[in-house]
C-alpha cells in the first residue's frame, strides 16, 4: 500500500455524517492530513492557501448553491490544483452525463456513494500509479507549456506503447493549443478510424467548425450524435454549426435537446435563451434565461447578459398588456443585480435603465421617461462601444420610447463601428431606412477592402494608404482600425519607426473602446501587446 | 416553476423516488459500515451480518438497475466509453464487494490475460453489469468467484464464474428470451440479463455489437457469466 501519511486530503460534502466517515476511512489507510469543507465557496479558499493532493469533492452540495462541476472549472481555471493532484467526483447515483455539462474539466474518477474504505483505498493508489505513470506529461500542463505536453507524450509511448491510449486526448488538446489545425484533424480522424470516441468528435467537430468548415462539422456532428445520442456536448457543437448556417430554428431545438440531457449549464441556457428570443419564442427565451441567472450566481461563467436577455423575454412575453407581478419582481432583481454588480460599466448602465424604462412605458411613463433620460445622458459621455446586438436593442428600445433622434444616433454609430459586417448592416435595415445610415460606410469599406487586397499583395506603404482614407471616413470602425495597425506594425524584424507606432498606438487606443466580447479581441490584445510592449 | 401537468407521469414519479431511495440506501449503509468498524471480531462475524451486507448490495444493485431500466426506456442512459485499465477495473469491483464476500466466506480472485493493459469501455455500465453478476454468484457460490478478463477475437470478454449450482436449466434454454426482453415475469435475475445484453450491445465497434452468454461449467463447475466487448 502506498504511504499517505506525507498526503494532504480535502474532503467536500454538505453532510457531517459523510464527511467523518470518510475521514475515519482516511485515518485508517494512515492518513494524517485531512480537511473538510461543507460548501465549495469554502473548499476554492482552502484551495487557494493550500496544495492538495487529493480533493474528494461531492457533486451536489444542495440546490442554489455550487456544486463539483463548478469547483472543479474554478480549480483548474484559476490554477488552484496542480495536474498532479488528484480530484475525485463522488456523486449519488450513476450520473456522470447528468453531472457533465461540459467536456472540458473532468475530474480524474468518479466514485459512486455508497463506498467502503476498501473501494476508496483501491481508487486512491491506482490513480496515484495513473498520475506517476503520466508524471511528465502532467508537470508540462502544469507549466502550460504544450509543446512540452507532446513531447512528454511521445516519451511515453516510445517507453511503453500499450498505454498510448491514454496519451491521445492530451496530445489533442496540445495539438489544439498550439494551434497546428491540421495535425489535429488528421490525428482527431485516425482516432475515430480506429473507434467511435466522444470527446475526438466533439474536438473534431469544434475544430472544422473552428475552422470554416462548417458543413463538415455538422455531418461530424450527426454522425457523432447517432452513437452518443446522450452526451450533451455534441448537441452544443451542433448548435453552434446551425447558428453558423442561419438555422436558428432547428439550433433553438438542439439545444433544448441539450437541455433535457442535463441542465446544469450556465452557458448552454444562456445561448439557448437567445436562440428563443431570436425565435420569437419567449416563452421558452424566459425559461432558459431564468435557469441561465439562477446557475450563473455560482458559475464562473456568470454573464449579465443572461440577467438582461432573461428581462427582455419577460418584457416581449407579456407584450402589450405589460408585465404580471411575478413578472415585474423577477425583471427589477434580474436588473438590479446588473446595476449593482457592473457600477462602473457605462454600457450596462445604460442597457439597464433602457430595459427598465421599457418595461414601465404603460403602467408608469413617468418613471420610464426618468429613467430614459438619466440612460441617454449617460449615453452622451461615453466611449465604450456597444457590442451590435446591444446597440440594436438599444436603439429599438429609444425608438420606443418616442427617442427616435437618440435611436438613430445609436443606429449610426452602430453602422459605424460594425459595418463591415453585412449581418450587422441587414439588422440595421430592419430598423431604419435611412441612406444617411446605411450608405454612409460604402465608401470607407471599399477602400478597406483594397487595402486588404495591397496588404496580402505584399504593397505595404499602399495598404496604409488605403486603410489610412478608409479610417478618416468612418473612425471607429473596429476592422479599419485593426487592419490599419497590423499594416504599420507589419514590419516583423525591423522596429517600426516612431511616427507610425504612434498612429499604430492611437488607433489601438480607440478601437480599445470595443467590447471584450467581440470575436476580434483577441487580435486586438495580440497587436496592442505589440504596439506597446508586452 | 409553472411547468406542472395535471397528470402524473408514472415512470418518472418511480425513477425519482428510487432515485432518493437510493440516496436513503448510500446513507444507510455508510453509517453501517462505521457503526460494524467498531465492533470487535466476534461481535461483527455473525450470519446476520452477512445478511444485512448481501442484503445492502443486492438492493442497492437493484435499484441501480431500475434507475439504468428508467434511462433505456426514456433513450436517456448515458454512454461514454473510453480506455480504462483492466486489472483496475476489476480491483475496484472486488474492493466494492469486500465486506459481502467476507462475511459470506468467499474467497474471490481475478486474472487478466491480455496483452493489452487497457479495454474500451463506460465503466459505470458495464461496472454496475458486473456488480449485479458478482452479486448474484455470491448468492449461489459456496467458496469461490473467479473473475476472468481475456482478448476473444472481436474485443475482449469478461467472465464470472462461480463454484455455485449454476443457471437453471430453463433459464440456460431460454437465454435469448430473457435477452429480448421476453420474458419479463421472471424476477431480478432475468431482468438483469436483459440489462446486461442492452449495455452489452450499446457497445460497438465498426458494426460489432457486445453480447453477453450465461453457461453452466467453467473452471469453478457453477454458473459462467460472459460479456463480450468488441
Amino acid at each position: 500500500m502506498l504511504a499517505y501519511n506525507q498526503k494532504s486530503f480535502l474532503i467536500v460534502d454538505d453532510f457531517s455524517d459523510f464527511r467523518s466517515s470518510v475521514r475515519s476511512m482516511l485515518r485508517e489507510l494512515g492518513v494524517k492530513d485531512v480537511d473538510t469543507a461543507d460548501t465549495g465557496e469554502q473548499a476554492l479558499r482552502m484551495c487557494a492557501q493550500k496544495r492538495y493532493d487529493f480533493v474528494l469533492h461531492d457533486f451536489n452540495l444542495g440546490d442554489g448553491k455550487k456544486n463539483g462541476q463548478h469547483v472543479l472549472e474554478d480549480l483548474m481555471v484559476d490554477k488552484l490544483l496542480s495536474h498532479e493532484s488528484v480530484f475525485i467526483m463522488v456523486t449519488a447515483e450513476n450520473s456522470q452525463a447528468m453531472v457533465m455539462s461540459a467536456l472540458e474539466w473532468e475530474p480524474d474518477a468518479y466514485l459512486t456513494k455508497p463506498f467502503n474504505r476498501a473501494g476508496l483505498a483501491q481508487r486512491l493508489e491506482k490513480l496515484v500509479q495513473r498520475k506517476t505513470l503520466l508524471k511528465p506529461i502532467l508537470q508540462a500542463l502544469d507549466r502550460g507549456k504544450p509543446a512540452e505536453v507532446l513531447a512528454a507524450c511521445t516519451a511515453l509511448i516510445n517507453q511503453d506503447q500499450r498505454y498510448a491510449p491514454l496519451c491521445l486526448r492530451y496530445k489533442a488538446d496540445a495539438l489544439r493549443d498550439l494551434n497546428q489545425h491540421d495535425a489535429l484533424e488528421a490525428f482527431l480522424k485516425s482516432i475515430l478510424a480506429d473507434r467511435a470516441t466522444p470527446w475526438a468528435y466533439a474536438a473534431l467537430g469544434n475544430l472544422l467548425f473552428k475552422r470554416n468548415k462548417v458543413s463538415e462539422a455538422q455531418l461530424v456532428f450527426e454522425q457523432a450524435l447517432k452513437a452518443f445520442s446522450t452526451m450533451p456536448a455534441l448537441y452544443d457543437g451542433l448548435a453552434d454549426v446551425l447558428v453558423a448556417r442561419g438555422d436558428s430554428k432547428r439550433a433553438q431545438e438542439v439545444l433544448e435537446a441539450a437541455v433535457r440531457l442535463s441542465p446544469l449549464a450556465v452557458r448552454r441556457q444562456r445561448l439557448l435563451g437567445k436562440l428563443a428570443l431570436d425565435n420569437e419564442d419567449f416563452e421558452s427565451a424566459s425559461k432558459a434565461y431564468r435557469h441561465a441567472v439562477a446557475q450563473g450566481q455560482h458559475s464562473r461563467f456568470k454573464d449579465p447578459e443572461a440577467n438582461l436577455g432573461f428581462a427582455q423575454a419577460l418584457i416581449s412575453k407579456n407584450g402589450d398588456q405589460g408585465l404580471d407581478s411575478r413578472s415585474r419582481v423577477e425583471l427589477n432583481q434580474t436588473l438590479s443585480e446588473v446595476a449593482k454588480e457592473h457600477g462602473s460599466d457605462q454600457g450596462l448602465q445604460v442597457r439597464t435603465r433602457l430595459m427598465k424604462a421599457t418595461s414601465l412605458q404603460l403602467s408608469d411613463p413617468e418613471a420610464a421617461a426618468k429613467l430614459t433620460e438619466d440612460a441617454m445622458g449617460r449615453l452622451q459621455g461615453m466611449d465604450q462601444f456597444l457590442s451590435a446586438d446591444a446597440a440594436l436593442v438599444v436603439a429599438a428600445q429609444l425608438q420606443k420610447l418616442g427617442q427616435e433622434d437618440a435611436g438613430a444616433d445609436v443606429l449610426k454609430s452602430c453602422a459605424e463601428i460594425y459595418g463591415d459586417d453585412p449581418a450587422v448592416m441587414q439588422s440595421i435595415a430592419k430598423q431604419t431606412d435611412d441612406p444617411a445610415i446605411l450608405g454612409a460606410g460604402k465608401a470607407a469599406m471599399d477602400l478597406n477592402l483594397q487595402g486588404v487586397r495591397s496588404y496580402k499583395a505584399g504593397s505595404l506603404p499602399q495598404a496604409r494608404d488605403f486603410f489610412r482614407n478608409a479610417l478618416a471616413l468612418q473612425p471607429k470602425n473596429i476592422s479599419i482600425a485593426l487592419n490599419l495597425a497590423q499594416s504599420l506594425l507589419h514590419a516583423k524584424d525591423s522596429t517600426p519607426d516612431a511616427a507610425n507606432l504612434q498612429e499604430c498606438q492611437t488607433c489601438l487606443k480607440m478601437v480599445g473602446n470595443m467590447p471584450d466580447s467581440d470575436p476580434r479581441y483577441d487580435r486586438f490584445q495580440k497587436l496592442q501587446s505589440r504596439a506597446f510592449g508586452a | 416553476m409553472s411547468e406542472m401537468d395535471t397528470g402524473l407521469d408514472f415512470s418518472m414519479v418511480i425513477a425519482s423516488t428510487v432515485h432518493d431511495m437510493k440516496n436513503a440506501l448510500a446513507t444507510l449503509i455508510q453509517a453501517h459500515g462505521q457503526w460494524s468498524g467498531r465492533l470487535s471480531d466476534a461481535q461483527r462475524d455473525t450470519p446476520e451480518h452477512g445478511v444485512i451486507d448481501y442484503e445492502f448490495a443486492n438492493l442497492n444493485g437493484m435499484l441501480v438497475q431500475l434507475l439504468g431500466l428508467y434511462k433505456l426506456g426514456v433513450n436517456q442512459l448515458p454512454l461514454r466509453p473510453d480506455y480504462h485499465e483492466l486489472d483496475d477495473f476489476i480491483e475496484a469491483q472486488l474492493a466494492l464487494h469486500h465486506e459481502v464476500l467476507s462475511s459470506r466466506g468467499i474467497t474471490a480472485t481475478y486474472k487478466v490475460n491480455s496483452s493489452n493493459p487497457l479495454g474500451f469501455f463506460d465503466r459505470e455500465l458495464i461496472g454496475s453489469v458486473v456488480a449485479n453478476i458478482i452479486i448474484n454468484a455470491i448468492r449461489f457460490a459456496r467458496r469461490t468467484v473467479v473473475i476472468n478478463v481475456a482478448e476473444a477475437p472481436d474485443g475482449l470478454v469478461i467472465t464470472i464464474n462461480d463454484d455455485g449450482p449454476g443457471y437453471p436449466l430453463q433459464m440456460l434454454e431460454r437465454q435469448s428470451d430473457y435477452v429480448q426482453g421476453i420474458n419479463q415475469a421472471s424476477g431480478s435475475t432475468g431482468l438483469g440479463l436483459y440489462f446486461a445484453a442492452r449495455i452489452a450491445e450499446s457497445h460497438e465497434r465498426n458494426g460489432i455489437q457486445g453480447r453477453i452468454e450465461i453457461a453452466n461449467g467453467g473452471s469453478l463447475g457453477g454458473g459462467l457469466f460472459s460479456i463480450y466487448l468488441p
